[in-house]
């Protein structure tokens, strides 16, 4: 009976990676869109990303602005893969696919578990792509920190895709997706610290002073934040908050966002 | 002792205020092939769709191959195969990986995947086809390969909502040659809806549900002798015409798209009304007791206006919408 429903949960796995590559489309956006933000933005920015001190030029943080901006553009791309998911989801619905599935003798949830798995998997490859360029943002890594880092990968895909799959089931038409990508994604990217630091040497109140509050508020709310934080600490050894913050924070969403598409899933 | 392969007592089912089903009573024996057969919305789908549990009945009991389907529908869910209305194929995967996952979502180790999916290819005629994307597929093919991914499993029972609509003649008899000889070589149970009455003609018995209900119930034959008329099918010139005919005939029945039917005895019948209306007619088309006319008694509409008639632009009807 178990290795039956395994079956199932690879078959399921199985559909969603293959159908991932053979979009092209979505394959030239994984590749295009971090080349795009680190040798454009990233290159652009590096000059600027330093203070004065005493007439002596530093790293405003002890890296270059490249290097600081690399772990941000794996999050964005993981971001984007596993929210639009939802697409894929709703095509299954609107095609009839879904109806395949539940027909069989496969329990709802391990159908629900199949298909985020697989979204997963392709954004956590999304994410991994973006390491292979590595070596223009000046970083190395051992195998070690690149296999660590791929498991956050993973955790964050698991509940953004499961986050993916939630916004399906309130947008029910492909026409409101575009919206998606300007009112979730990028608003949650950049109040992540992703593409600049809260300068870890000020205290609370001097950050108050160089930021306006909502801002620095929004960026503590945003569990990206710590998603973009975990990884930097794995990647380049600089973390912002405390180490640990990073994966309860995805953790937590990995679980929290699959009970409540599950729960979504299960209401016919 | 007779085995039913769907068992269905008093079921009824609401759906957003209409009553979709309204104590519906069926029993289909095993390597039976059964038609369900009804104007749209008559509640075909929800039947279909009870059955294979996608949807739950507010009363009644449903049993398939002697399972409980509501209280344990995973395993009744294991043992039929169904083909719905719309195609329900991943159109990017090929035809060898549609049976694939099929057979990898319910459970089949990858010998009996391997074996099933060479069996089914060279039964629906696909063989050549197996690596091909199904978006290239033709419509018929499509449907080929719906019906072959759902006997992937072994299924008892294959539950098809008009597998063959808007198909042309020679794929639907494909189809249902298919189906037959399944049907005769492994005693596989059929229930089917559709429109095509001479694919119902070969079916063993007919159910006829109009709003919900059952309006009868037999074999093709059975019906024909109970239900069954000759009927006059008129099309009147003009209104005035439609209105002179509906006073001097109450009994008339009147179709959707303006056609009047009237019940005939014989041919002097036909004689006598043609005498006195005949010129202020548009078109006349006599019907003998057919399914076809079994239905129009039954149930006021045509089966055709489901199908046939979407086709092909028809002045008067277009002036009047």
């Amino acid at each position: 009976m178990m290795i039956r429903l395994l079956r199932g949960v690879y078959g399921i796995w199985l559909r969603e990676v293959m159908r991932a590559m053979r979009d092209r489309g979505q394959m030239v956006g994984g590749i295009s869109r971090p080349l795009i933000w680190l040798l454009v933005l990233g290159i652009g920015l590096n000059p600027y990303f330093r203070g004065e001190v005493y007439g002596e030029v530093r790293f405003v943080v002890p890296y270059t602005y490249v290097q600081f901006l690399f772990p941000a553009v794996i999050i964005l791309n993981i971001m984007y893969t596993s929210i639009l998911f939802a697409v894929s989801v709703i095509w299954d619905r609107q095609f009839g696919f879904l109806r395949e599935v539940l027909v069989s003798p496969m329990p709802s949830w391990l159908v629900l578990f199949g298909k985020i798995l697989g979204g997963s998997t392709v954004a956590t490859m999304h994410g991994s792509i973006v390491l292979i360029l590595a070596r223009f943002a000046d970083i190395t890594f051992t195998v070690t920190q690149g296999l660590t880092a791929i498991g956050l990968m993973f955790l964050l895909s698991f509940g953004l895709t499961s986050f993916g799959v939630i916004l399906a089931n309130r947008v029910r038409s492909f026409e409101g997706f575009g919206v998606f990508s300007n009112t979730i994604i990028l608003p949650l990217y950049f109040t992540s610290s992703s593409i600049f630091p809260l300068d870890p040497a000020l205290s609370r109140s001097q950050t108050s002073v160089v930021y306006p509050e909502w801002l620095v508020m929004a960026i503590q709310v945003n569990p990206i934040t710590y998603a973009v934080d975990s990884l930097r600490g794995v990647l380049l050894g600089f973390n912002q908050f405390p180490a640990h913050i990073g994966p309860a924070v995805m953790g937590t969403m990995a679980v929290v966002f699959f009970i409540i598409a599950l729960w979504d899933f299960r209401r016919p | 002792m007779v085995k039913y392969a769907v068992e269905v007592k008093n079921l009824s089912c609401n759906i957003g205020g209409t009553q979709a089903l309204d104590t519906i009573d069926l029993a289909i024996a095993e390597g039976e092939s059964f038609a369900v057969l009804g104007p749209n919305g008559a509640g075909k789908t929800t039947l279909i769709n009870i059955l294979c549990t996608l949807q739950k009945p507010d009363t009644g009991s449903v049993r398939i191959a002697e399972i409980d389907a509501l209280t344990r529908p995973a395993a009744a869910r294991a043992t039929i195969g169904v083909v719905f209305q719309d195609s329900s194929l991943d159109d990017r995967l090929s035809v060898i990986e549609n049976l694939e996952f099929h057979g990898l979502v319910y459970g089949m180790p990858k010998r009996e995947r391997i074996a099933q999916i060479n069996h089914l290819l060279e039964l629906v005629e696909l063989e050549k086809w197996g690596d091909s994307v199904v978006r290239q597929l033709s419509g018929g093919m499509r449907r080929r390969l719906e019906i072959a991914r759902a006997l992937m499993h072994g299924p008892k029972l294959l539950f098809l909502d008009e597998p063959t609509t808007g198909l042309d003649t020679q794929t639907r008899m494909k189809i249902w040659g298919y189906l037959e000889h399944l049907r005769r070589e492994t005693g596989l149970t059929l229930l089917v809806t559709t429109h095509y009455l001479e694919e119902m003609e070969g079916c063993s018995r007919i159910l006829i549900l109009d709003h919900g209900k059952r309006v009868a119930e037999g074999t093709p034959a059975e019906l024909k002798a109970a239900h069954g008329e000759n009927l006059l099918r008129i099309m009147p010139r003009d209104d005035a015409v439609a209105s002179d005919i509906t006073a001097a005939f109450p009994h008339i029945r009147h179709l959707p798209d303006g056609e009047l039917v009237l019940p005939m005895r014989d041919d002097a019948e036909i004689r006598a009304f043609m005498a006195n209306y005949g010129h202020r007619l548009s078109r006349v088309e006599t019907q003998t007791s057919s399914l076809a006319s079994v239905f129009i008694s039954l149930t006021g509409q045509d089966l055709r206006d489901n199908t046939q008639k979407k086709t092909g632009p028809d002045i008067r009807r277009m002036g009047r919408t």
